[in-house]
């Protein structure tokens, strides 16, 4: 009996690692960084490390979401505007008598998993393509920051996220450490339950799933509201790290949030990836912002070096898939 | 002296992933004749238009126009030989006009730019030809679909063909215009035109064509003239094959309690038919394609919109909702298209296999892969599926992605079976290990429904057969009764009292 488990799964072996998407993200990362710390000093030290995870710890946190509606099939545009909505609303439904902040946090994140679950809703039902929702959803979201908020920066009175943002364990950011305790949860999640395999599911084949008993429109739903509760996470981390949250802050990890899941191995077109690949995407990702700063160029040339940079590792890991 | 072919393919084969589709078919058209190209579903009729329309390459033979022979053809040296083709699926884009569909590919020109007066001019021509008095300026969306179809013929005339191959022209058609196709096709006879013509409707054929080629399987069974044949003969013609031993042994059932009933059910195409599925045996549902036997399959399985006046599912009252609600109330599902419907091709096979329980399972409950693998082992055993269960299902033979299709509802052990033509595109060795698979649940005790464009299956393996037509059930045959004949027959022969009326 067991001698035919065997055949039928075959044993684990190294030439599968070579294969393993996300060991080679994490390999280049790693090559990366001795390059660089050898390179330039200062790179590779303890600090400069730790400040690059904390970077990665909020593109990580928003790539989660964008990991799980990638893999289902879909894409959230609307994530940069959601970090958004949370890094300027944590501030603005500060209660008197919520001396930790815990309950503004906790009322942000219900309503970042709410506007997620409201692109379910679109997505599911009104068959709305997930491109259309979640932008319409973003533009939404944009103009009711700007009514509220307007064009200035709103500073946080909350100590858990001050702590949450400047706080370290054994020389550890807090926030990493949030990364690393919820990218566990998301990581088992996706591969050890069967909400998990629903996702692979309706990514490679939503027709075929929907006829073998999958319920494709409540896990639709589900998965963009992950996908918001992932992001107002994130943003209520980037408010802990800046003390202030204004209208744009979250801008940035829209694309950066999307770059990391294919860095990771993940495909645009669904069905397969995972979360063990978005991580060291994510790294990687900051690393190169990191190491085009200290080249001495204009912003503009800058941007240009990094969109050509992602560009060209999207080319060689998407040859390194073909190649399978 | 018979006057020269125009068109003449001689030995041409064809296979799809291994399976042969036509082998060694020789066929002649010759000016001034209508042909009728005869067959069931899936004895190759499609394909062999295929090939001699350059849309597809042959394996083998060659294709032989006016004395010059080609390996193959391609599109455009079929369209300057002058062969023009009316598809069964209609070609035609939906938002352009029907002057604009007409000419689409072969629009007059004046400058480089478009001349519309001219295309105008000769659009109506051809509209006349067939009837056509809507302005032309109509996009063809807006038309019915008898009407799109006189669009698609008169698209073909438009380029003035030397020969004319029509694929069920008239299954879309009223009466009065396929009266009208009628007089065009006798028309374009005398001026020489070469027709091959593709019908089930068997009076329509004995009226019209003047010879017959018939497609069995593949092979052609008949090359003949129409003289001296009448429809019983076609009939003999179109399904006369030795089953040999490729179907087990049939035997009844001892258990016949009814498990799912419905009257007044509706779903799709459906209107109003009652059904009874009993425990033990296999109630096949035969008829030309698309009569409204998947509507049945996925309006019984709460993945169609569907009313019932009554409905009983394993003692439980009115129809399934929804798919889960279907599942858990024992029914599975197996479609025709495996790939789009059936599989998620990209991922391994025991994953598969563990479909439908990750659908049932909690959502963040904690799998048990070596529960999984275990499983998957079992199945793998039981439906011989060999090796590697890692691999991905696409690296799989039909025949072993459609076990797979199969293996995944197993687990759950649905005593109510629908399937969708599990054998098509299967090899013939996976077909016998289904066919014994079949019977063996009907044994146990399983209602299983079989739909099939294979009528030997139905009549070797069902207990009943239901033959579909246009949406109704128009014969209910029993054991007895059940010969490719009768299933033809009954396919066929209301449609032809309908034409006459």
């Amino acid at each position: 009996m067991n001698q035919a488990n065997h055949s039928r799964f075959p044993a684990w072996s190294p030439r599968a690692l070579l294969r393993n998407r996300a060991f080679l993200t994490v390999a280049i990362v790693i090559l990366v960084w001795v390059v660089a710390g050898f390179a330039k000093p200062g790179f590779g030290s303890y600090g400069h490390l730790r400040y690059l995870l904390e970077l990665a710890a909020v593109i990580g946190l928003v790539a989660i979401g964008q990991t799980y509606v990638v893999i289902a099939g879909g894409i959230d545009l609307s994530v940069g505007a959601i970090v958004t909505v949370s890094a300027v609303g944590v501030p603005l439904v500060a209660l008197s008598g919520d001396g930790s902040g815990t309950f503004a946090v906790l009322i942000i994140l219900v309503a970042a998993t709410s506007i997620g679950f409201l692109n379910g809703l679109g997505v599911a039902y009104l068959r709305i393509h997930p491109m259309i929702m979640t932008l319409a959803m973003a533009t939404f979201l944009q103009g009711v920051l700007i009514l509220i908020a307007g064009g200035t920066a709103i500073s946080a009175q909350n100590p858990l996220l001050a702590w949450l943002g400047n706080a370290r364990i054994i020389g550890i950011p807090a926030g990493v450490l949030l990364w690393a305790v919820v990218s566990g949860a998301a990581l088992a999640v996706l591969h050890a339950t069967p909400f998990g395999a629903r996702l692979y599911a309706l990514g490679a084949n939503p027709l075929a799933s929907a006829l073998s008993g999958i319920n494709v429109q409540a896990t639709t739903m589900a998965v963009y509201a992950v996908s918001g509760l992932a992001a107002g996470l994130a943003g209520v981390l980037i408010l802990g790290m800046n003390g202030q949250g204004y209208v744009g802050i979250g801008d940035p990890y829209l694309l950066a949030s999307i770059a990391a899941v294919v860095l990771g191995g993940t495909s645009i077109l669904g069905g397969s990836g995972s979360y063990a690949g978005t991580i060291p995407g994510a790294i990687l990702l900051v690393t190169i912002t990191a190491l085009i700063t200290v080249v001495n160029a204009s912003a503009g040339w800058r941007s240009i070096l990094f969109g050509s940079l992602i560009l060209l590792l999207l080319l060689l890991s998407g040859r390194e898939s073909q190649r399978r | 002296m018979t006057p020269q072919a125009i068109i003449k393919a001689n030995g041409l084969s064809k296979s799809f992933f291994g399976n042969p589709v036509l082998q060694n078919v020789s066929i002649a058209l010759e000016p001034g004749r209508i042909h009728a190209l005869l067959g069931e579903n899936g004895a190759g009729k499609s394909t062999l238009i295929n090939l001699l329309s350059g849309a597809l390459a042959p394996d083998g033979g060659e294709i032989e126009i006016d004395g010059r022979s080609h390996r193959r053809l391609t599109p455009s040296e079929a369209r300057r030989a002058g062969i023009a083709v009316v598809q069964q699926e209609l070609s035609l884009t939906s938002d352009l006009s029907i002057a604009e569909n007409i000419g689409l590919g072969a629009y007059p020109r004046r400058f480089g730019l478009i001349d519309y007066k001219a295309l105008a001019r000769k659009a109506r021509e051809v509209c006349d030809l067939v009837g056509l008095e809507e302005n032309l300026s109509t996009p063809v969306g807006d038309l019915p679909l008898g009407r799109r179809q006189m669009v698609e013929i008169a698209k073909a005339l438009f380029r003035k063909p030397r020969i004319l191959v029509l694929d069920e022209p008239t299954s879309s058609l009223s009466a009065h215009e396929a009266q009208t196709l009628t007089r065009l096709l006798q028309r374009l006879r005398a001026e020489g035109t070469a027709i091959l013509y593709i019908s089930h409707r068997l009076n329509e054929v004995m009226r019209l064509c003047e010879h017959v080629t018939v497609l069995k399987d593949g092979k052609v069974t008949a090359d003949r003239s129409l003289q001296g044949v009448d429809a019983a003969g076609l009939v003999r013609l179109m399904v006369g094959r030795d089953p040999g031993d490729l179907f087990p042994h049939w035997t009844p059932s001892p258990e016949r309690q009814t498990i799912v009933e419905v009257t007044g059910f509706s779903s799709g195409l459906l209107r109003d038919i009652d059904l009874e599925i009993k425990r033990g045996e296999i109630l096949g549902l035969g008829g030309l394609v698309g009569q409204g036997q998947e509507d049945l399959l996925l309006g019984l399985y709460g993945a169609l919109p569907a009313s019932a006046r009554r409905a009983v599912f394993n003692n439980v009252a009115g129809l399934p909702s929804s798919v889960s609600r279907a599942n858990a109330l024992g029914l599975a599902y197996v479609p025709a298209d495996r790939k789009r419907e059936g599989l998620h091709l990209i991922h391994s096979i025991a994953w598969n296999m563990m479909l439908p329980d990750f659908g049932k399972a909690r959502g963040l409950s904690r799998r048990d892969p070596a529960a999984e693998r275990k499983l998957a082992t079992e199945l793998a055993d039981r439906l011989s599926i060999k090796g590697d269960l890692t691999r991905q299902v696409q690296a799989l033979s039909g025949g072993n992605q459609q076990k797979v299709a199969l293996a995944k509802w197993m687990p759950a052990d649905p005593p109510i079976l629908l399937l969708n033509d599990p054998t098509r595109g299967v090899d013939v060795e996976t077909k016998r290990e289904i066919y014994v698979l079949l019977r063996r649940f009907a044994a146990q005790g399983k209602a299983i429904v079989l739909s099939s464009s294979d009528t030997p299956e139905l009549v070797h393996l069902c207990d009943r057969v239901a033959v579909m037509r246009e949406g109704g059930i128009a014969a209910l045959l029993e054991r007895e009764k059940i010969s490719e004949e009768a299933i033809v027959a009954a396919a066929m022969g209301a449609e032809a009292a309908k034409v006459a009326a």
